[in-house]
């Protein structure tokens, strides 16, 4: 245990004093916070389950040392309505639907509102699909969020 | 949304086996063996007791002390003499954070004596074993059966294609891991888990622990995906046993590397086919099938028996003989994964009739109507067959391949390839239907695993009998101690089966309606809230129909059973080993186009479309789900993902990073053309679409690659080595 850390988490301001050096972003939010809507896949790097924002930005949680976001804005599915892009995500991802099992979804709907909040964000259809290659799915066959990815329209953004 | 869990799911609301938590929960760690094989000598476990944050550690010298009579002698939770496997499971402790049991599971230095492993298939048999070797050692599971005169019919053939083919290990990869939280509480043994069967669960880890089923409840959580890898009990018994020791609850989870490491699933095989062709018409064929059946033990192979049939495929061939064995070696047991070893046999059958197809110079298609089996045609094992859409799958596929031609760049390959598989298996189950004036609710044991089938495919069925809209049904899930009992979310069999339960009891429930109104209901309605029955008539409030007792508790209660009766077949054909009879005759056909890097021999498949003998469809938008999803998967077989195995039994690729799966770029277009009118045996006549999506799809494009380039690839998956050596041999001398 050492120095205290403070985060914003879905707009509360948080100070912990019982985080390990070592600890990840992704156990701080699940086990620390209970914000279980961050899904633990992997644990390395390679499935997306776990996206959050940090800063606005689209982040690996379990590939983030808590220590590293001290002073951050960390916006976790539990949130996500919050941010500018959130609703329309949803909004889209739920008409279609384009879940199944559900587990790799708060991954991909963190990644995609991180992908068009992005700043002078000029992402199309094509691109976008490009850059949620780290996000996996292993029940839709991705075709119902290619759907939704679509159906987002520029107009809805 | 058409299915009522989105909502939660898509706002991280549902909890998921992963997310469970209680309070004064410990965390487990497995220890796992460090060799192949090897005899126990001692697995010394003292030491760890005493290590920061430990509460209990628990190994093969534990068993008598914490189980009834040791627990099951034959699957102990530990092995007492054996390790079976590398990193099979040879002690586990439990501790206050997960990292402290980590350092402390990894502290344990047991003493074994390393015995000579077997890992490869080919190391055991380098030549195919004869019958002399169905009772030797290793050899878990022989079944062989024959009719007519295949021997005859192979002397006096025009043609004779003798092919071998080998497909490779799999993984399920279902994003979410394992994960459970077991507790020990007033003799109730008691664990919350990710799973397709929490019936299957209890059966299981109540036999491995030697305690009564009675005794122990399993309750089911939303699960991150299934394929076959959350079906029997897994990481229950372990945490069973800690929670035991400790007196505490306990969880225990794998990450994605021991997901990878112990996980059960197809391993590889070796498949020999030999077709006799008089003329144009198959007159016989002989396979054999070598299995990797892992360290399963006898008496517990599913797959030989069940899947070498698949190996004749769905044509009328007169005379046969097939042989299969299963083979143990020293990798994790075999277990299902989506239609369990069927996309495998499939691709080294439907690689075949191409092959056969193409040395007769007949159009592949033409040549499996010719031989394709219609409804009333004989099976292998003379059962008949039931309402199939195999030849109207095939007719559509052929029409549209016939369009793509038209634009299909030069260059690029067609592949079509038929898949068979039998849908709404699985022994059975019940549900009870809870009608009261404002909800319908469906009371039953099992969970949704993602497809739908509960959540949505349930709802539907009771829609359909009822007239009531969707958004007045719930589905309601409970434990093993409370649930109508249910064999599970396997073998594609939710709605065909479980559906007829759900469909039988709102069958009564409407008779029962209609006994109390003196007339038969036409359906019933739903309007501000509230629910009512509409005869000829009128309208009448359901208010006024229960008695004062349903009001009281809950509503008007029926129950519905769907036990499903096997068919027979005819045993005088078998010779060794169990055969099994079909349910519903299932046809699925794939189409796809691809693109072949004749340089790097990468191969890219660039549309597809997939033909479906699904009898009715229940629910479009899951229909075309399931499809897609399946669909991605068969990719994933057909072209990148492949265990391998080092010859001590190293697991080379225990991630995501090696062991590739399709992503968001990968999966190309997906027409979806369901074939309807062939009823089975579900609701309104729906057959199971679980499994079959996957089936056909390496076969496909393992024929789409040979039209592509000439070349044929004898093993699964086509990786690109793969590809570019197979067009090497036909630049080669080999050609002739
Ligand atoms: S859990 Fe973080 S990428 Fe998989
Ligand atoms: S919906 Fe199951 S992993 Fe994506």
């Amino acid at each position: 245990m050492s120095q205290p850390i403070r985060l914003t988490v879905n707009g509360t301001d948080l100070e912990r004093s019982d985080l390990d050096d070592a600890e990840r972003l992704l156990d701080t939010l699940r086990w620390r916070l209970g914000l279980k809507g961050t899904k633990e896949g992997c644990r390395t790097g390679d499935c997306g389950a776990c996206t959050v924002l940090v800063d606005g930005e689209s982040t690996l949680s379990c590939l983030t040392l808590t220590r590293e976001v001290e002073g951050t804005r960390i916006t976790t599915i539990e949130g996500v309505r919050g941010e500018p892009a959130g609703p329309n995500v949803l909004t889209a991802f739920g008409a279609e639907p384009a879940l199944q099992c559900g587990y790799c979804t708060p991954g991909f709907v963190m990644a995609l509102t991180g992908l068009l909040q992005e700043e002078g964000s000029t992402h199309r259809t094509s691109n976008l699909v490009d850059e949620l290659e780290g996000n996996l799915c292993r029940c839709t066959g991705y075709r119902s969020i290619i759907r939704a990815i679509g159906a987002l329209g520029d107009e809805l953004r | 949304m058409t299915r009522s869990d989105g909502p939660a799911k898509l706002e991280g609301r549902a909890e998921f086996g992963t997310d469970v938590e209680v309070p004064g929960m410990l965390w487990g760690a497995l220890v796992y063996a460090p060799v192949a094989h090897g005899r126990i000598r001692r697995v010394p476990l003292s030491g760890v007791r005493s290590m920061p944050g430990v509460a209990a550690a628990v190994g093969p010298d534990d068993l008598d002390r914490l189980l009834p009579g040791g627990g099951d002698r034959n699957r102990p939770v530990f092995p007492r003499t054996e390790v079976m496997y590398r990193n099979q499971p040879i002690a586990a402790v439990a501790a206050r954070t997960a990292s402290e049991a980590r350092a402390a599971a990894d502290a344990v230095r047991a003493d074994i004596e390393e015995l000579p492993a077997l890992i490869d298939l080919e190391t055991r048999f380098p030549e195919w074993p004869g019958p002399e070797a169905a009772r030797s050692e290793g050899i878990i599971a022989h079944v062989h059966a024959r009719h007519g005169d295949p021997d005859g019919a192979f002397r006096s053939a025009d043609l004779v294609l003798t092919e071998t083919y080998r497909t490779s290990g799999i993984h399920q990869v279902a994003i979410e891991p394992h994960a459970c939280v077991a507790r020990v509480d007033g003799g109730v043994w008691h664990v919350t888990t990710t799973t397709q069967t929490p019936f299957g669960v209890r059966e299981d880890a109540a036999e491995i622990l030697g305690i009564r089923e009675a005794d122990l409840v399993v309750e089911g959580t939303w699960v991150g995906g299934g394929f076959g890898g959350k079906g029997a009990a897994f990481l229950e018994p372990y945490a069973l046993l800690l929670a035991a020791a400790a007196g505490r609850p306990v969880r225990l989870g794998f990450g994605y590397r021991e997901e990878f490491l112990l996980g059960r699933s197809t391993l590889p095989s070796i498949i020999r086919i030999e077709t006799a062709v008089s003329g144009r018409r198959i007159e016989a064929r002989r396979v054999r099938l070598l299995l990797d059946s892992g360290a399963s033990l006898p008496g517990r192979d599913f797959a030989t028996g069940y899947s070498i049939g698949f190996l004749l495929g769905p044509y009328k061939i007169p005379a046969f003989e097939m042989e299969g064995y299963a083979v143990r070696t020293n990798k994790p047991p075999f277990g299902p994964h989506r239609a369990p070893f069927a996309p495998q046999c499939v691709f080294a059958l439907e690689s075949h009739m191409d092959e056969l197809a193409r040395r007769l110079a007949v159009d592949p298609i033409a040549f499996r109507l010719e031989h394709v089996w219609a409804e009333g045609d004989p099976t292998q094992f003379g059962q008949r067959v039931g309402p199939f859409g195999a030849r109207a799958a095939l007719e559509a596929a052929r029409a549209r391949i016939a369009a793509w031609r038209t634009d299909a760049p030069a260059g690029h390959g067609i592949g079509v390839a038929l898949g068979f598989w039998s849908t709404g298996t699985g022994a059975g189950g019940e549900t009870r239907l809870r009608l009261s004036e404002r909800e319908l609710v469906i009371e039953q044991g099992e969970r949704e695993i993602g497809s739908g089938s509960v959540i949505r495919g349930l709802v539907a069925v009771a829609e359909r009998v009822t007239g009531l809209p969707a958004e007045s049904i719930r589905v309601a899930y409970s434990d093993t101690s409370t649930a109508p009992y249910d064999t599970g979310v396997f073998g594609s069999r939710t709605v065909g089966a479980l559906g007829q339960a759900v469909e039988k009891a709102a069958k009564t429930l409407l008779g029962i309606l209609g006994e109390r109104l003196g007339t038969p209901p036409v359906r019933l309605e739903f309007a501000e809230g509230r629910i009512a029955v509409l005869t000829n008539k009128g309208l009448r409030g359901l208010e006024t129909l229960l008695t004062d007792t349903e009001r009281t508790a809950g509503g008007l209660l029926v129950g519905g059973r769907h036990f499903g009766t096997p068919g027979t077949i005819d045993e005088s054909r078998v010779l060794d080993g169990t055969f099994y009879p079909y349910s519903d005759f299932t046809a699925a056909v794939h189409a796809c186009e691809v693109n072949v890097d004749p340089e790097t021999g990468a191969v890219r498949v660039v549309r597809s479309a997939a033909f479906h003998d699904v009898g009715v469809v229940v629910d479009r938008p899951m229909a075309v789900a399931q499809i897609e999803g399946g669909v991605a998967m068969g990719l994933g077989e057909a072209l990148t993902e492949e265990a391998l195995w080092s010859s001590d039994g190293r697991l080379l690729n225990p991630g995501l990073l090696d062991y590739r799966i399709p992503t968001l770029g990968e999966v190309p277009s997906i027409e979806v053309v369901p074939i309807e009118g062939f009823l089975g045996a579900g609701p309104f006549g729906a057959k199971g679409l679980g499994e079959p999506p996957v089936i056909a799809v390496p076969a496909a494009v393992a024929n789409a690659v040979a039209a592509a380039t000439g070349a044929r690839v004898f093993e699964l998956p086509l990786t690109a080595e793969r590809v570019v050596r197979a067009l090497k041999r036909l630049e080669g001398p080999a050609r002739a």
